[in-house]
């Protein structure tokens, strides 16, 4: 029987506080990977990534890198992207060994959460599990959505019918479901989750943990159900969630292509996605990005070492490109940031805000994003998230 | 090492030249400083050729130069070296004259940006000019200057109301100027109510986008009595770098690049910035003008602003800057732009410019670019000197 150490949990700023809009320069890896690292930082190893969701790039097989380089893990691990949504999450936390990050994520509403087993912590057990048919969404091979249109047969026929299958009388708390229905289904749901897809498991997971409750935790998707019983034991919750702000009208994106070179792409790839510098045996001085030298003697050093480069800064100095400019949405900012403690700069995009309300001075994180997206290739970096935002501080006002 | 003079200056206006392709742009601003030499050129007085393009429109750009003039029996070389393409295809051509290797250079240079569609633009030339993998996905574009001057605007007293006096200085001057491409006055206030292209440069702080050729025909001092009695000396050439990436640069208030080819310069000139009668500033965008004045020495760190404020880089100050409207009202064909501030020049320090600066006897010529990593700087004396 799994035990969960640690819940973190990520959503996107944009959108309202019920349905979160992932931002243009983020899709479900950067998602699981905000998620993930919120996890992580209450500490503990991991050895198993499991990535749940419906919305997964179809890049055969670059997903994988891409999440274990931007939660900063070893690329021996194994990842299983599992196609589902919050009864996979259920499912794939139930049966995880211990040292297993479980990861749900969802582009629609946004939002992502991760739960990393271990040998003690909060006690999870399998309690039901029912898969029926009744597709009333269906997605065609190009990932164009069908729906079928009929909430009341969903209802009854769907998770409902599958209850009664399940045996389960009344559960704690369900996810998976909109959420004026959950309110009805469940005995001690207290808050709404942001979700419904494969990473609402794990809100809701992360919502019971805080609260101490206890009992049966449902995940749903259309007629097919999964059920953990939570028991005694605490978990570490991380949340990342700022409040939610509405998508900028003003911006626009004019259709464009970005060339890549994937020769390019490649050879950058580890320090780019990892946030790492290089740095010779002999120096103390990082280069970032990594490069070889050639000493005053005209002798070739390659052997630099990967070392972390820091993820927080200062601004050093900030630009806001307003021309359009083909493949990129525009209004965007760009930074130079004063990487905390190393004598490193990095020039990098503004994300989480309105373009132009970042200053010189402003401190902030670097967070993985989708820095462009060219010629069908994701392309990942950093980008510079402002640590406290005026819009953000009007609304805690 | 033999001296080298300019004998014979000419150019193409720049212009959105839809109707004339870089083989027609060479002839013409061949042929137009082929007028311009007092005694007269013919082909085949030429030994050597050097052709400055940072793009390669209609293809190999050397072979387009031998075949337009037909100049097939001579060595052609194209240079590039970003903004500062034309200026070093100068400085290549007066080693081989002063080397001994040849008496009679041409200097050709040469762009054209609008053959590319606007929208295709950017990327285009972005990809001559940026990191592959780490800048260039970024969309830098006219971000990278932007970025030098946002934090030059944090640390010194220079405004954005400094900057529009540049465009509005240069705008002046350009009414004169049939070469160039804006031609229309402006005001402080037109400057800064205009649409930003990236903070903090509007419309008016950001170059025309322009095509244009330009030619000089360099000579040994052995020989320069059979082209003219008006020579202008090359006194010295210089050409500096700096980091190519922006999070490698120390200082963003200032052009290291500029800095070390201004060194260069002076030092080979054997002259200093007082010396300097007129001068052509790269001003692509107003405030890199502004910078570019400290940098070549003739300003304090962050009292640029004040020559505005004084006047004394306006035709009739002290030091006039851009008396030919400047790329900001000229725009910015990299390989043509530094061979045609020669020009100008050329004009000035012989009494011929359409904005004559009073008793010109010295001028010097500025281009920094690319990813602000390459600067340029000639430096030219008149007859007599």
């Amino acid at each position: 029987m799994p035990y969960i150490a640690s819940i973190g949990t990520y959503l996107p700023c944009w959108g309202t506080p019920d349905a979160r809009i992932a931002g243009d320069d983020e899709d479900a890896v950067t998602l699981a990977v905000e998620a993930g690292r919120a996890a992580l930082e209450a500490g503990g190893s991991v050895e198993y990534v499991v990535l749940v969701g419906r919305d997964l790039p179809l890049t055969e097989s670059s997903n994988a890198a891409v999440l274990l380089a931007g939660l900063g893990l070893d690329p021996e691990l194994e990842v299983i992207e599992r196609l589902g949504g919050a009864p996979a999450t259920l499912d794939a936390l139930g049966s995880a060994r211990p040292r297993t990050l479980v990861i749900g994520v969802d582009l629609n509403s946004a939002g992502a959460a991760a739960a990393l087993t271990s040998d003690h912590g909060l006690q999870v057990r399998t309690a039901a599990r029912v898969s029926r048919s009744l597709p009333v969404r269906t997605r065609n091979a190009s990932g164009d959505i069908h729906d079928y249109g009929d909430p009341r047969l969903l209802r009854k026929r769907g998770y409902l019918a599958s209850l009664a299958t399940a045996w389960v009388d009344t559960p704690a708390v369900v996810a998976g479901v909109p959420a004026q229905h959950a309110a009805s289904l469940a005995a001690t749901q207290t808050t709404d989750l942001p979700t419904t897809g494969a990473s609402s498991a794990l809100f809701a997971l992360a919502a019971m943990a805080e609260a101490g409750l206890t009992g049966p935790l449902v995940g749903v998707e259309q007629a097919s159900l999964s059920g953990l019983t939570v028991a005694e034991g605490t978990a570490e919750v991380r949340r990342r969630e700022r409040p939610a702000r509405p998508v900028l009208d003003s911006a626009q994106t004019l259709p464009g292509e970005i060339p890549i070179s994937l020769a390019a792409y490649e050879r950058a790839f580890e320090a780019k996605v990892r946030w790492e510098g290089g740095r010779f045996l002999d120096s103390d001085q990082v280069d970032f990005p990594p490069r070889y030298r050639v000493d005053e003697d005209g002798s070739l050093d390659t052997e630099y070492t990967f070392v972390e480069l820091p993820r927080t800064g200062t601004v050093y100095t900030e630009v806001t490109v307003h021309v359009p400019v083909p493949g990129l949405r525009t209004p965007y900012s760009l930074v130079v940031v004063d990487l905390d403690g190393v004598g490193v700069r990095a020039l990098v995009r503004v994300t989480g805000t309105a373009a132009g309300s970042v200053d010189i001075g402003d401190r902030g994180r670097l967070v993985l994003r989708r820095i462009a997206v060219r010629s069908g290739v994701p392309d990942y970096g950093y980008a510079f998230e402002p640590d406290s935002d005026p819009v953000d501080e009007e609304e805690a006002a | 090492m033999r001296k080298v003079a300019i004998v014979g200056a000419g150019m193409t206006p720049f212009a959105e030249h839809f109707a004339l392709g870089i083989r027609d742009l060479l002839p013409m601003a061949f042929a137009d400083c082929a007028a311009s030499v007092d005694k007269g050129v013919r082909k085949s007085d030429i030994d050597a050729a050097w052709f400055g393009s940072m793009g390669t429109t209609d293809g190999f750009p050397s072979g387009i130069l031998a075949d337009t003039l037909g100049l097939h029996d001579v060595p052609v070389t194209r240079v590039e070296n970003s903004c500062a393409t034309g200026h070093d295809a100068i400085r290549n051509a007066v080693y081989g004259i002063a080397s001994g290797a040849c008496d009679v250079a041409l200097v050709m240079g040469a762009d054209k940006l609008r053959e590319t569609a606007s929208k295709g633009m950017l990327w285009e030339w972005e990809s001559m000019t940026r990191d592959m993998a780490w800048d260039f996905p970024l969309g830098l574009a006219q971000a990278g200057f932007a970025l030098h001057m946002r934090r030059y605007l944090y640390e010194s007293p220079a405004t954005r109301e400094h900057m529009a006096m540049v465009a509005v200085k240069n705008h002046r001057n350009a009414l004169n100027n049939p070469k160039a491409c804006r031609r229309f006055e402006l005001t402080v206030e037109e400057v800064l109510a205009a649409d930003t292209v990236v903070t903090p440069f509007g419309v008016y702080d950001c170059a025309p986008q322009s095509d244009g050729a330009a030619a000089l025909i360099l000579v040994a001092d052995d020989v320069v009595d059979r082209y003219t009695d008006r020579p202008v000396w090359i006194r010295g050439t210089g050409l500096g770098f700096d980091a190519v990436m922006h999070q490698h640069k120390r200082d963003l208030t200032s052009f290291a690049a500029t800095r070390r080819a201004a060194k260069q310069a002076f030092g080979t000139a054997g002259l200093s910035p007082g010396d300097i009668d007129v001068a052509e500033i790269h001003d692509y965008f107003t405030g890199i003008e502004i910078i570019s004045y400290e940098d070549l020495g003739f300003a304090e760190r962050f009292e640029g602003f004040k020559l505005l404020e004084a006047g004394v880089t306006e035709v009739g100050g002290s030091l006039p800057v851009n008396p030919s409207g400047g790329l900001n009202t000229k725009g910015h064909p990299p390989g043509a732009t530094g061979v045609a501030q020669c020009v100008e020049l050329f004009e000035q320090l012989r009494g011929q410019a359409v904005n004559q600066v009073d008793g010109a006897r010295t001028g010097l010529a500025h281009n920094v670019g690319g990813p602000t990593a390459v600067a340029a700087v000639t430096i030219l004396e008149g007859p007599g000197g």
